[in-house]
């Protein structure tokens, strides 16, 4: 028996909690956390290190029986879902009748990479659907923007707050949210003229124009760039419409790759950030959006457009 | 010249070069064969030269190298024709082509001599799927007993008389070519460093052709280890990863990349593809 709201709840019970002090969070956070912890439920903060230390500070008496996650969890949304979906299924294996997460995305994924998070909280509905988890996605309504926002009332079914909870009637399914076309902010350098494009490129010769660009990345961030590069044109050459467009920019600290095709794109709207179960170039996406620091899909009108980014992502709005 | 790669010479290799030539026009054939056999004859190595049929001018020429005659009267070197070595229209024995060269090695060897080199223009060989397939097979048994034995084959390939798949299944079963297409090698190693070595790239253009070049090279585990020498694999792609999985999965065993590529340790374990490993070769 699940304890608590989402007693009675079957799958994924998903709340946004939009604090405006941090009274407000903990007016949420600590009833929710203790109630997990004296259900003898696995309760886990994954707050970013300020709010965490709130919670700490707030709570001494539970802090033992909270587990408490590094901020490493949130580094990208396909790598999340990886670590949570086999967080979860192991504490169900080990028996647990619910887990309870209160969680919050980094403050650098609300700005340039907000798109891929914005996929991720929709996305999830679907992905945690399989155990019995209830959590809380933190976002501080005074310092986030009424875009950020308004996608997190759009992905979370409920918002928790200290008064109680309350269904969001603008929540959208995962399957019509991810199928819209997401605002894709363009990044700084894109509004130069490429350092080089390539038109129906080999996914080697690609791969090639990446090291010729390199401006001396990280060995970890040229390579997963290098796979990605060749999987996302791989996939353009085998699934989409020619001509498959390449164009490169480089920066000191990145590289961004567009790779454009004139056909639509992948069906699956998780694409990306669930591997494929079969065929369909999604199992290429998957990789890719866990070996770059920011991946952009865009089905605009003219076709579909992948953008990668290896390096810091986290242009200046 | 090195263990791996591509070459535009023939010449200047070592004692157990196994190359693959690609040739567009037979003259330029000419000279290659012409150097990697003269390079044999002043190794002290028994040079043979297969032609391709009794007009091949390549014969001629050889025989305008100082001391190739005097040569082929000691029985250091010798002209045949293809169709004597191999017979045409059918399906050679790779296991059978593999004991004559070695018996002729030792020949060679029991001769005073230093070893054997053979230069082969084998397009008639590999007319039809079947002899494609049994020639490649022969090519990887060859180059395991040319590790380290004094044996050095030179293969010709016609372009003009094959198709570009044809020459690719070829050429990707040698460490050594006069053309990148294919893009990858897989080749016999020393046994110390694995049971083959990748070198080179794999990916969507090699999604047909690496699956046959292992079936072909038909390698046995070790202790349940498949281990590829892959110091020289430049990239390979997921689809190159799961096939290998697949592969070593047949063979009850468990595959083993020894590469320094980083980005083949970051797809088996973003796969978590359980019979491949992954472990640094520095």
């Amino acid at each position: 028996m699940r304890s608590g709201v989402a007693a009675g709840h079957r799958g994924y019970f998903h709340e946004a909690v939009l604090y405006r002090s941090e009274q407000d969070l903990l007016d949420v956070a600590v009833p929710f956390l203790r109630g997990g912890v004296e259900a003898g439920e696995p309760t886990i903060v994954a707050l970013g290190d300020g709010n965490a230390a709130l919670v700490r500070d707030a709570m001494p008496e539970a802090v033992p029986a909270l587990s408490f996650l590094g901020g490493d969890v949130y580094a990208r949304p396909a790598t999340a879902i990886k670590s949570y979906r086999r967080l979860l299924a192991d504490h169900v294996a080990a028996g647990a009748r619910q887990i309870r997460i209160i969680g919050e995305v980094p403050p650098t994924a609300l700005g340039s990479t907000w798109d891929w998070w914005a996929r991720y909280e929709s996305a999830i509905n679907y992905a945690y659907d399989d155990y019995p988890v209830w959590s809380m996605c933190a976002y501080d309504a005074m310092n986030t923007r009424g875009a950020v926002l308004d996608d997190v009332i759009r992905t979370h079914p409920r918002t928790a707050t200290p008064d109680g909870h309350v269904a969001n009637d603008r929540y959208t399914p995962p399957p019509r949210f991810l199928g819209e076309r997401r605002p894709v902010e363009v990044d700084p350098i894109q509004l130069q003229p490429p350092a080089l494009a390539l038109t129906d490129p080999s996914p080697g010769a690609a791969r090639r124009a990446i090291h010729d660009l390199d401006p001396g990345l990280a060995p970890d961030d040229l390579d997963g760039l290098l796979i990605a590069v060749s999987e996302v044109v791989t996939n353009g050459l085998r699934h989409g419409r020619p001509p498959v467009r390449v164009r490169y920019w480089a920066a000191p600290d990145r590289i961004v790759v567009t790779v454009h095709d004139g056909g639509s794109g992948p069906t699956d709207p998780f694409a990306g950030l669930l591997p494929a179960a079969s065929g369909g170039g999604g199992l290429g996406l998957w990789l890719s959006h866990q070996l770059c620091n920011h991946v952009a899909l865009d089905h605009s009108g003219d076709g579909f457009r992948v953008r990668l980014t290896a390096g810091n992502p986290h242009t200046p709005r | 010249m090195g263990s791996y790669g591509v070459v535009e010479e023939a010449s200047g290799g070592g004692r157990h070069d196994h190359l693959c030539w690609a040739y567009e026009d037979r003259a330029a054939l000419a000279g290659q064969v012409v150097g990697f056999l003269s390079e044999g004859l002043a190794a002290g190595q028994r040079v043979c030269y297969a032609a391709a049929d009794a007009t091949d001018p390549i014969a001629r020429r050889l025989r305008e190298i100082d001391g190739f005659t005097e040569a082929e009267e000691r029985g250091a070197a010798s002209v045949v024709p293809a169709d004597s070595v191999y017979e045409p229209d059918t399906v050679i024995d790779p296991y059978e082509q593999v004991r004559i060269y070695a018996a002729l090695t030792d020949a060679a060897l029991a001769a005073g001599l230093a070893g054997l080199r053979v230069a082969a223009d084998a397009t008639a060989l590999v007319r039809t799927p079947a002899q494609v397939d049994a020639f490649a097979r022969c090519e990887h048994l060859i180059d395991r007993y040319m590790v380290d034995r004094p044996y050095a084959a030179l293969c010709a390939y016609d372009r003009a008389a094959l198709t570009d798949f044809t020459v690719a299944q070829l050429v990707c079963m040698h460490p050594l070519a006069n053309t990148d297409v294919g893009l990858f090698r897989l080749h016999a190693c020393p046994p110390a460093d694995g049971a083959a070595a990748l070198a080179g790239e794999l990916d969507m253009t090699t999604e047909v052709l690496f699956p046959l070049a292992l079936d072909r090279a038909d390698l046995r585990p070790t202790a349940g280890r498949l281990v590829f020498d892959a110091r020289e694999l430049r990239f390979i792609d997921y689809h190159s990863v799961l096939d290998v999985a697949d592969y070593a999965r047949r063979r009850d065993a468990t595959a083993v990349l020894r590469t320094s590529s980083r980005g083949a340790s970051h797809l088996a374990d973003l796969l978590g593809v359980d019979s491949v490993i992954v472990e640094s070769a520095g």
